[in-house]
């Protein structure tokens, strides 16, 4: 129980070494010990996706892993995703499209459409229900972050350039 | 140069400012809040629905390496300074001087004792370095109970000699409640038929993604204790504090300023709200609870539950005469939540949007073992347009009419308004047949008339449904924290600024960006030279909370006269600064000038600083600064209720037309929603883009309500959904295709002619869906009479008819 171990990660592309005891969640491990609170938890079955974040190139509900599982391994949360005070592309379609409200599942919606976008980057609005059907929102009714992620799609498509 | 006014920000749909903080995760919620030294609760509770407490013993867990302290109810009771939780949301025990509604109370304490009263009550907490070690030794608790008989059904509950969860009240009924317009008896008198209808609304909860989370840190030195809660009714919360721990001298500073969604889950005073300050009062230590999914599901309000016992007197042209309706609502334990005024809310709604003129609403709120029943968005007012909305198409049915043609023949007409419904309420305006007309349209209806003909001639069922529903918003009640006004203090400041500190607080409809459109607009400064400082009962006036949809309708008012008062000030100083009488001057763009000559001029600024740095230049009288404090008080209510309980407490009435084609898989029991239109009038529209996301997500409660959440418990009391893995939310595979639209009839009552605009949706789906699957089941002669629509209800219907009909 009290047994601690030592866990290096590559989190926003900067190295984080800690060390949690062994049985701690990845999602307090994020938010206690790395200290990003972005990252939120909704449940305790892995159900509201709000911990959601992108776990060597895949969406990963951080609820669902220990912290050391994570050893080794490279994470991008919602903190990693603008750059300055730039919103990400995502980010910005998101409040165009007025994509959150009160913005609890927010973090976590946006990391798996990013994950979604990042392996599929012109998709169709229902492999986009697909991408966020592990994400769940009691504000938005999904419809407004459908429209985000295809607004951000349009974006970030590499041939159309910026808008 | 002239001073042209700046295109308006007001019926624009301006991004939300407050969405970069989120979106870069940098939004702080309750659960972020560490203190130094903090300390983790852990909450023991009930697993029993209703037992008689023998033993709780915390020895061994308080033995656990890391465990600092726990509490159980005797304990609490020992105190010697604490009360039972000060009731909500009447302030007063018997506020209601007619002895209608009558009202029991009990004095529930922050934890248990003595006995335990539904599954998920409090009955001890345990305190540690950690949560981890705090849930650990949750596990060493020694709880002992005698179970004593559950009572579950609110039907059993009512059987004389039924076991009482209250020994020392005489029945299991905690309200009664009467409401009568006109000559029913006459109306049933002169009847051509009567419907009579047995139809139930299962019980729901609004499941915020954001669990509830409660940080309490006291400092004795100064006798004040800082408390972060989830909650939409902060200052009010500040006092029930105050009133339950009667520590003396104690004062509260109440944080609340940014929640992860409440739609009413958090229009309640809860336990955790005393237990958690108090364990940081005992220990002298900061204090976090996060409250899990598992303890949300059966430890947080639930809704909806009632049945109704209907009948109408209606004429053989489908014209309603009268209606009766007798409604038993299950509440579950006598906590302080908002579930009775909702149930009361329920009776005075019952006839709708329809010219009823004689009506009678017996409301019963019985107490049973399951969890406390409050509000959820649609307040009571989702179970009753369910339950007209369905008596509709059942009279249409009896009398083989077109239940849009029955609607028809019983709307309020657009020339009745304001229009005094039989049960008391004012309503302001309203285009109801035009909006259901224009609802049809979209819909195609003639199309998916053939469609469904077509269908059935290869038998599968196919149906089209309709409602209209009526979302009263904007609610005042007599002696009680819902004390209908609006408070916002507001101040510019030397460089033209605006700071706003509204009395209410935000669950994400988007507070800030609205404030600065109306602030924007009315003192021509810029959308980003205004901020809002929500949800600090230090920083802000106190007031009433965020709920019933108020913040359109009261908020917007407030907020727009207090900007008024201070242009006001400012065009009187700058009319000293330019030797011109204030009736001539002109503010516009930032500036006050002399009508038609625009070279005389000072900028908004200036007048600014002159209020703040030349107190002595001001006109005769007036103060220095630029900072006001306003109220605005709900229009158009009538406070206190007549003889009969005719009572007016809703300030608006927001509208919306539904209209749905369903097809039922018959062996199944699935069903596909195959178009959806909604046609909604919520007045004057401040932001488009905020109004069509309330409105959307209202809806997605409505569908979750209409088809999948329930709650169901076992006959021993034992909640079988307390996970979501067993209460099955909408995801985003769920939501159909929708045509909305939007008709605006202007609120009469307020400036801005807003009003509420977040609720209506979550009414509609399950009256429109019910309605469209009765039509689409229509050959096999089923009559829909609960909710929700699962495949497993219909189908059982379906096996049922068919059974019935070989
Ligand atoms: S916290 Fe709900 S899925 Fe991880
Ligand atoms: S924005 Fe509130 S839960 Fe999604």
């Amino acid at each position: 129980m009290s047994d601690r171990v030592k866990i290096g990660i590559t989190i926003n592309g900067a190295p984080h070494e800690g060390e949690a005891p062994a049985r701690m969640l990845l999602v307090d491990y994020i938010r206690d010990v790395v200290g990003l609170k972005g990252t939120r938890y909704g449940c305790d079955t892995s159900n509201c996706g709000s911990c959601t974040i992108v776990m060597d190139g895949k969406s990963a509900k951080s609820c669902t892993f220990l912290a050391v599982q994570a050893h080794g391994r490279e994470l991008t949360t919602i903190e990693g995703l603008a750059e300055g005070s730039e919103l990400h592309p995502l980010q910005a379609a998101f409040q165009e499209a007025h994509a959150l409200q009160c913005g609890f599942c927010t973090s976590g919606m946006v990391m798996s459409a990013h994950a979604l976008l990042s392996q599929n980057s012109d998709p169709s609005p229902d492999e986009i229900r697909e991408g966020i059907i592990g994400n769940l929102c009691r504000c938005t009714g999904y419809v407004p972050v459908i429209e985000a992620v295809q607004l951000a799609a349009r974006r970030l498509d590499p041939k159309g350039g910026n808008p | 140069m002239s001073a042209a006014p700046r295109p308006p920000l007001v019926g624009t749909p301006v991004m939300r400012k407050e969405d970069p903080d989120i979106l870069r995760g940098q939004a702080r919620y309750t659960f972020d809040i560490d203190l130094p030294d903090m300390l983790h609760v852990a909450v023991y509770r009930s697993p029993a629905a209703h037992a008689r407490i023998r033993k709780v013993d915390l020895s061994r867990a308080l033995e656990l390496p890391g465990v600092v302290a726990g509490l159980t109810g005797e304990q609490v009771r020992q105190l010697g300074y604490v009360n039972p939780l000060s009731p909500f949301p009447f302030q007063s025990r018997d506020p209601f001087k007619r002895g209608n509604p009558t009202i029991k109370f009990f004095d529930h304490y922050c934890l248990a004792y003595d006995k335990v009263r539904f599954v998920g009550e409090p009955v001890a907490a345990v305190v540690a370095t950690d949560r981890y070690i705090a849930e650990d030794a949750l596990d060493l608790v020694e709880v002992e109970l005698d179970p004593l008989p559950p009572v579950v059904d609110s039907a059993a509950a009512l059987e004389p000699g039924s076991e009482r969860l209250y020994e020392d009240w005489d029945d299991n009924v905690m309200l009664t409640f009467r409401v009568s317009g006109g000559d029913v008896d006459a109306a049933f008198d002169e009847a051509d038929v009567v419907v009579k209808e047995t139809i139930h609304s299962g019980r729901f909860t609004g499941t915020p993604i954001e669990t509830r989370a409660v940080v309490a840190d006291y400092d004795a030195s100064v006798k004040t204790l800082s408390l972060w809660t989830t909650t939409q009714i902060g200052h009010a919360i500040g006092t029930l504090v105050e009133n339950t721990i009667g520590l003396p001298g104690l004062k509260v500073h109440v944080n609340f300023r940014r929640i992860g969604g409440g739609y009413g889950q958090k229009w309640a005073f809860y336990p955790e709200e005393i237990l958690v300050p108090l364990l940081s009062i005992l220990t002298h230590r900061p204090m976090k609870w996060v409250e899990t999914r598992r303890e949300h599901m059966t430890g947080t309000i639930h809704a909806r539950e009632q049945t109704h016992h209907i009948e109408a007197a209606v004429r053989r042209d489908g014209t309603i005469l009268g209606v009766r309706d007798r409604i038993v609502a299950n509440i579950g334990a006598a906590y302080p939540t908002g579930g009775l005024a909702s149930i009361v809310t329920t009776g005075m709604f019952v006839p709708g949007a329809y010219q009823i003129a004689n009506y009678e609403g017996q409301v019963q709120g019985v107490v049973t073992n399951k969890t406390p029943y409050g509000a959820h968005r649609g307040f009571g007012k989702s179970e009753a347009c369910f339950v007209i909305e369905r008596m509709v198409d059942r009279i249409a049915a009896n009398l083989d009419l077109d239940p849009v043609d029955v609607r028809r023949r019983n709307f309020i007409p657009p020339d009745a308004f304001p229009y005094r419904s039989v049960t008391g309420p004012r309503y302001d305006s309203g285009r109801y047949g035009e909006a259901l007309d224009k609802a049809l349209e979209l819909l195609d209806r003639d199309h998916w008339r053939n469609v469904k003909k077509e269908a059935a001639a290869e038998g599968r069922y196919l149906g089209i449904g309709t409602c209209l529903v009526i979302e009263p918003s904007s609610s005042t009640r007599m002696g009680s924290y819902n004390a209908g006004y609006y408070s916002v203090r507001m101040r510019m400041d030397p460089n033209g600024k605006v700071y706003v500190f509204p009395g209410g607080s935000d669950e994400g409809q988007g507070h800030a960006t609205s404030i600065s459109q109306l602030v924007g607009d009315e003192l021509q400064v810029s959308f980003d030279d205004v901020m809002v400082v929500e949800g600090d009962s230090l920083a802000c006036p106190y007031g009433s909370g965020s709920y019933s949809s108020r913040f359109s309708v009261v908020g917007t008012t407030a907020v727009t006269m207090a900007a008024r008062a201070l242009r006001e000030k400012l065009t009187q100083i700058a009319s000293v600064m330019l030797r011109h009488p204030p009736g001539g001057l002109e503010y516009a763009d930032g500036k006050v000038s002399v009508e038609g000559r625009p070279e005389q001029a000072v900028s908004v600024s200036e007048v600014a600083r002159v209020a703040y740095f030349y107190p002595f230049q001001l006109p005769e009288g007036m103060d220095p600064g630029l900072e006001l404090l306003y109220h605005f008080r709900d229009p158009n209510i009538e406070f206190e209720a007549d003889e009969r309980g005719r009572v007016a407490m809703f300030s608006s009435f927001p509208y919306d037309a539904e209209a749905a084609v369903v097809e039922v898989e018959a062996d199944t029991g699935l069903l596909r929603i195959l178009k959806f239109v909604s046609v909604h009038d919520c007045g004057n529209m401040l932001n488009p883009l905020i109004v069509r996301g309330q409105h959307v997500g209202a809806l997605a409660h409505g569908f979750g309500g209409a088809l999948y959440e329930e709650l169901p418990y076992s006959e021993e009391g034992q909640p079988m959904a307390a996970t979501f893995k067993d209460y099955f939310l909408p995801t985003a595979m769920e939501m159909p295709e929708m045509v909305l639209e939007h008709i605006e009839t202007p609120n009469p009552f307020t400036p801005g002619g807003f009003k509420g605009a977040g609720e209506t949706g979550t009414v509609g789906p399950p009256a429109v869906l019910a309605n469209a699957v009765e039509d689409a089941l229509k050959p096999l002669g089923i009559a829909i009479r609960r909710l929700p629509l699962t495949p497993n209800y219909l189908w059982s219907l379906i096996q049922e008819a068919r059974r019935s009909r070989s």
